[in-house]
């Protein structure tokens, strides 16, 4: 009496026909398109509007024989969301191409950790690097992390716990802060400390600069994670007989640990490929300054900014490999991020 | 008709009926206890007396104000920005509400336990047993003892055991229930409010959580709102009914012990509600 049972998912079988369907609907708009346009009947403009119509029509006519009426509706979604998505994939993808295929030239170990001391725009590549820009910017940033992180959870902390008499006032400013353009940051700096006489070009005041951009990111991030702590888990915590700091420093915090790491990230991101700051506060350095309180100090956004403008190729492609090699420190951030923030240790 | 905070003296309060058997010194009391919620009037004139280690139900219909009442009991109440109230509660003779009182000393000695289980989702189980205690700062030199005596206590301990270092997010619903009610004896409070323990839980839960309750009683108060006749009855030895009537603001109808009120009660709403017939 054994009965032989192989799991199997139902919902998830698709038949030659749904194939065809779907292989129909998103390539006969295309061809239609395509032919329009090649024969001269549409003009390129108006050829991408049909190939959109053509395609939304296509979709919702896809749901109707598959589900009939009801299946309209979805059918038209399918095809605005896939717009989206190749939208969205053709544009990054292109950014990304394009950095991958110029910047791979100049991307050697030797550039990673050399600086550019004695090294010319046309000077060829396989000599200088820009370990000098990214300890700068990882210098930097982690400074302007350490000013902003703790100041945003602050502000995010009054906003949400303690409900203060200028909480409207103090979100209006946070909101207000958000919008300053980046070159103004480093203006601000720029006037207040170093016009004045009060501090010299380094990167200290880029980390400033920095912060102040980082700091309405992390707080309005901070505020929307707090208030994703239930209230239940406030009113146990009073109940058991903790004041108002022992609440926010041991239930409220550590249940939003993941979205304070996030929050911080997201200001990390926020500021970290910004040039315009650092224009005007860190004043740039061809050597390796570790010593952010003084003299100039090199960044990557600065190298590059500084580097695609030049006219000569060499220092263009190392400009190239400067950007991925910013883009793979994001990489790396966020990808730490999602490591530490995931419950290993605990089942 | 309505109420609010200048006028309340236009409501009439009907006094509260009951068997006035509860003759022992009360550890708990609310006198004259009128609360508000902006505007509106919501609770009035409720006296009630909590016998040392006893079980008292409170029972009503919904919206009479039974949870209103209970968090008025350890302060929890003010923490609602529109809360207001007139009247005292009585702790071992002092008022709760006196200016020189830390709101957070009292919830120390009243503890409190929620209708939807809240366990920290970012402590383990044993610490959130300890919780209490790092909460507010008290020190303890065998913790381990206390963690097994608590969970114990709470009818867990056989549970969990075994994994006293997995987050609390791993429990089941009435598991999560019983390690809450754990949370609030390790701090060793001398009254206990719950309010609906049992109203997410499966019947095996509830008659765990029944049977701490009444194991509990021996040493410690326990106020309990229920909307569960059979399990007020089961567990308490006094009960208070509640009843908010036309929108005017919750009141104690009878209170007494809890077989008069349920088996012999003086008036008629409470024969009414206590046998199924409105609420």
């Amino acid at each position: 009496m054994n009965r032989t049972v192989t799991a199997s998912k139902p919902w998830k079988q698709r038949t030659s026909n749904d194939y065809l369907l779907v292989i129909a609907t998103s390539t006969l708009p295309m061809l239609v398109s395509y032919v329009a346009l090649k024969s001269g009947i549409l003009s390129p403009m108006l050829a991408g509007l049909l190939f959109i119509v053509s395609q939304i029509v296509a979709g919702g006519v896809a749901g109707l024989i598959h589900r009939g009426k009801r299946g309209v509706g979805d059918g038209i979604l399918v095809s605005l969301i896939g717009f989206s998505l190749a939208t969205i994939g053709i544009i990054m993808g292109s950014v990304l191409w394009s950095v991958l295929y110029k910047g791979l030239e100049a991307l050697k170990f030797q550039f990673l950790i050399q600086n550019n001391e004695y090294i010319t725009p046309t000077s060829p590549l396989g000599y200088g690097g820009i370990g000098h820009a990214l300890l700068g910017t990882i210098i930097i940033v982690s400074i302007a992390t350490l000013i902003s992180l703790p100041i945003g959870i602050a502000t995010a902390v009054y906003i949400t716990e303690v409900r203060g008499r200028s909480k409207v006032i103090v979100q209006s400013l946070v909101q207000a802060m958000s919008g300053v353009p980046s070159v103004v940051a480093g203006l601000f700096i720029y006037a207040t400390f170093i016009i004045s006489g009060v501090s010299a070009y380094n990167g200290f005041m880029g980390a400033l600069a920095y912060s102040i951009l980082m700091l309405p990111t992390v707080a309005r991030t901070a505020e929307e994670v707090l208030r994703l702590v239930p209230d239940d888990l406030r009113s146990a915590a009073l109940a058991l007989g903790a004041s108002r700091a022992r609440v926010v420093s041991m239930v409220v915090l550590p249940t939003a640990k993941a979205g304070l790491v996030t929050a911080t990230l997201l200001g990390i991101a926020r500021v970290i490929g910004e040039t315009a700051p650092l224009v005007f506060t860190i004043f740039g350095s061809a050597r390796t300054n570790l010593n952010p309180f003084s003299d100039g100090m090199a960044a990557l956004p600065l190298y590059i900014f500084n580097g695609v403008r030049q006219p000569f190729a060499p220092e263009q492609a190392r400009a190239y490999s400067a950007a991925l090699v910013l883009l793979i420190l994001v990489l790396i951030v966020f990808s730490l991020a999602r490591f530490l923030t995931s419950d290993r240790k605990r089942k | 008709m309505t109420i609010n905070s200048t006028e309340s003296s236009v409501f009439q309060v009907p006094k509260t009926k009951g068997t006035g058997s509860i003759t022992t010194d009360a550890v708990m009391e609310s006198v004259g206890m009128y609360v508000w919620f902006g505007p509106r009037l919501v609770l009035a004139d409720v006296n009630l007396k909590f016998p040392a280690n006893s079980v008292t139900a409170l029972i009503g219909p919904s919206g009479c104000g039974k949870s209103t009442f209970i968090r008025t009991l350890n302060r929890m109440h003010e923490l609602i920005p529109s809360a207001a109230l007139a009247g005292q509660v009585l702790f071992e003779g002092n008022d709760i509400y006196g200016p020189t009182v830390n709101p957070v000393d009292v919830r120390l000695r009243i503890g409190m336990v929620f209708q939807k289980p809240n366990p920290f989702p970012a402590m383990t189980i044993e610490e959130n047993v300890l919780s209490g205690l790092r909460l507010a700062k008290i020190k303890n030199e065998k913790p381990a003892e206390l963690v097994e005596k608590s969970l114990t206590q709470a009818g867990l301990w056989n549970e969990v055991k075994d994994r006293l270092g997995n987050t609390a997010g791993s429990l089941s619903g009435g598991q999560q229930q019983r390690l809450c009610i754990a949370r609030s004896l390790a701090v060793n409070p001398n009254v206990l409010l719950m309010d609906e323990p049992c109203s997410a839980l499966d019947p095996g839960s509830t008659l765990r959580v029944e049977e701490t309750i009444r194991e509990l009683s021996e040493f410690m108060t326990v106020v309990i709102v229920t909307h569960n006749m059979q399990q007020a009855q089961r567990v308490a030895q006094f009960t208070a009914f509640f009843l908010s009537e036309d929108n005017n603001p919750g009141y104690v109808v009878e209170h007494g012990p809890t077989v008069d009120v349920f088996a012999n009660p003086i008036d008629t709403r409470t024969s009414d509600y206590v046998n199924g017939r409105f609420g």
